[in-house]
């Protein structure tokens, strides 16, 4: 596989969503004092390089889109007002390659009331890799997971291909998509300097990419996401089952009592 | 026929409910644009991914803390900082004023898991506790209020305003046994955990871990422990009047205050009994389960109206096989089986 040329370095930073998220998602640990939860509505950022002649897409959950003009290596996401996924498309056609990346980026605001498998089952580009599905709205991609990606070439699922996961603490795996183009990773635990116990909102990015060749022309394409650190480093089902039995003996004997009481009443 | 009445209808709904809230999402879809409402009126749990639908208190504490906390703490317009709520209540209120506070007593997954357990107690011969006393329900009956201002608006409320630390943002879901309940339901373990991270997560989870094993226990002996304290009931008391579902009472000239009503009430609703002035006892603990009416031996005492046409009425006959009816479900219990295969030995000669 060729190295890409087009490189996403995303710096933009996740902001806390408003649905459904586990409360790690949320707060710096070092922070001693509660902070306002500052608006997640705003424009993002992504830094990307070697983006001269690269064309950027911009699709809203509604798939209407527009053209975005990086300025100096940055490529600024506009707020879209509505909530839901959206999609960055970078494309750059380097003659004998064609090269695509693409992140889709849950926007907050007004309902849009539009599906986000609409957006995953639009063609975006000749070739892509569609997360099948995407994470439910306010979730995220988190170490340890299992999530499956769909290879699409020209709307066709590409049976028996290679797809390879990297992430950016170091981890590779390659695999081969199923009979219906269909590939499940599991999401590297490899967050290095974890303490057990100790809540991480770190993040990483990973990265699954294909090459596919018709004719004379290469198509390499690339999604991009962000994962977390899994939080059952901080989380114990063990000991919640303890819990829960100690509960369980606590009801038992609140039970009694009141058949007791009941009794003598 | 003698063996199909209301409580077996309910039944039916009730479990046909569970199993599409709890797992209707793979029909109805995963994301949550594809939830049927996003604001129902029991606790079809958000946590669930292969849920139908999503309970009304999870996008009121979201709203609390991100929109109309954050609107306050930055000054911001307070209309559009409280819209999102006034919609989901909106959309709470569409489908409440249909069926009233029957979403508890018809379709609520935690609430019919609450009779599972009570079935199961009396099945496995634990004693069931009749009713509670007059004096524990009216200490228990406040508390649904506090959890409902407190955990579901007040916390949040602060959380957005940044008084808060961020882990109080959601804290009836993160007590919620509903969470932990469909969450098992779907085969996941997620959601029964102790969180250590700090501790205030380690105090909420611990808590909702032992709220869970709290009720499972008392849910054996004891009807509907959790919905006691369940704040989505105190929801529903503040627009009961609202729904065209009701529960009507003509106490006057036949009700003999023979009380059976009220021991039939899963709820230890006691006025239902005692009250014979109101016409409307739709009380604000009351679920609409219809067993009040069930086991009401005066001829049209009790009913259930919706809007102004009555659907099922007290009646002597059928209280008569009702009763019959509960008495044989009530023998069949494991207790009562191994003792009559015992005496059935005991009396056989050898
Ligand atoms: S945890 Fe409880 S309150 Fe929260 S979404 Fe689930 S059912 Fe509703
Ligand atoms: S009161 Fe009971 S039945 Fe009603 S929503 Fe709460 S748990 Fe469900
Ligand atoms: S008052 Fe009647 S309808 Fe209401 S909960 Fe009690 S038994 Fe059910």
């Amino acid at each position: 596989m060729k190295p890409s040329k087009l490189a996403i370095l995303v710096t933009a930073l996740m902001l806390p969503p408003c649905g459904v998220v586990s409360a790690d998602e949320k707060q710096n640990l070092k922070s001693k004092k509660p902070a306002v939860s500052h608006g997640h509505r705003g424009a993002k950022t992504f830094h990307i390089d070697h983006l001269d002649g690269a064309t950027i897409t911009y699709i809203r959950p509604d798939l209407s889109s527009q053209s975005i003009t990086p300025l100096m290596g940055k490529v600024t996401i506009p707020v879209s007002g509505v909530d839901n996924y959206h999609a960055l498309v970078v494309e750059k056609d380097w003659g004998d390659h064609k090269e695509v990346i693409i992140r889709y980026q849950y926007m907050f605001g007004r309902p849009s009331k539009q599906n986000p498998v609409k957006l995953t089952a639009a063609q975006k580009s000749e070739f892509e890799i569609v997360p099948d599905p995407l994470p439910r709205e306010h979730y995220r991609y988190h170490s340890q997971q299992t999530w499956g990606f769909l290879a699409r070439y020209q709307g066709e699922l590409l049976s028996n291909h290679p797809l390879i996961l990297t992430t950016s603490n170091g981890s590779q795996q390659t695999l081969y998509t199923d009979e219906h183009g269909r590939v499940t990773f599991e999401i590297p635990d490899d967050f290095p300097g974890l303490t057990e116990g100790e809540r991480s909102k770190e993040t990483a990015q990973l990265t699954i990419s294909g090459e596919y060749q018709q004719n004379d022309m290469n198509h390499s394409t690339q999604l991009v996401a962000d994962y977390r650190v899994n939080p059952s480093h901080w989380q114990s089902t063990e000991l919640g089952l303890l819990v829960l039995g100690i509960g369980f003996l606590a009801g038992g004997y609140l039970g009694q009592n009141l058949k007791k009481r009941d009794k003598k009443a | 026929m003698s063996t199909l009445n209301l409580s077996v209808i309910r039944k039916l709904v009730q479990i046909s409910a569970f199993v599409f809230f709890v797992y209707g999402g793979l029909i109805t879809g995963y994301y949550l644009e594809e939830k049927l409402s996003g604001a129902l009126p029991a606790l079809s749990c958000a946590y669930d991914f292969q849920g139908s639908d999503l309970c009304t208190l999870i996008p009121i504490q979201h709203q609390m803390d991100h929109r109309l906390g954050e609107t306050i703490a930055k000054g911001g317009n307070l209309l559009m900082g409280v819209m999102p709520t006034l919609i989901t209540l909106g959309t709470f209120l569409v489908l409440f004023v249909i069926l009233n506070k029957a979403f508890c007593g018809w379709l609520c997954p935690l609430g019919t898991f609450q009779e599972l357990l009570q079935m199961i107690g009396q099945k496995i011969g634990l004693q069931r506790q009749e009713s509670l006393s007059k004096s524990l329900v009216a200490k228990v009956r406040p508390v649904k209020w506090f959890i409902l201002v407190l955990l579901v608006f007040g916390f949040p409320l602060l959380t957005g305003m940044g008084m808060l630390n961020h882990d109080l943002g959601d804290p009836f879901c993160k007590i919620c046994p509903s969470r932990i309940l469909t969450t098992l339901a779907t085969g996941s373990t997620e959601q029964l955990h102790v969180d250590t991270a700090n501790v205030t997560t380690i105090t909420l989870t611990l808590f909702a871990d032992f709220l869970f094993g709290l009720m499972l226990a008392l849910g054996l002996t004891l009807r509907q422990p959790f919905c006691r304290i369940c704040p989505m009931l105190a929801l529903h008391a503040v627009f009961r009047k609202m729904g065209l579902l009701r529960l009507i009472k003509n106490a006057s000239p036949r009700c003999d205050r023979c009380g059976l009503c009220a021991k039939a009430c899963p709820m230890d609703i006691h006025e239902i009994h005692t009250d014979m002035t109101s016409r409307n006892v739709t009380f604000e603990d009351c679920t609409l389960c219809g067993r009040c009416v069930e086991f009401c031996p005066d001829k049209d005492v009790l009913q259930l109206k919706y809007a102004f046409i009555p659907i099922f009425r007290a009646d002597p006959h059928y209280f008569k096989k009702r009763k019959k009816a509960q008495t044989n479900w009530e023998k069949q219990s494991l207790l009562n089986w191994f003792g009559n295969k015992g005496s059935n030995s005991r009396a056989e000669p050898s």
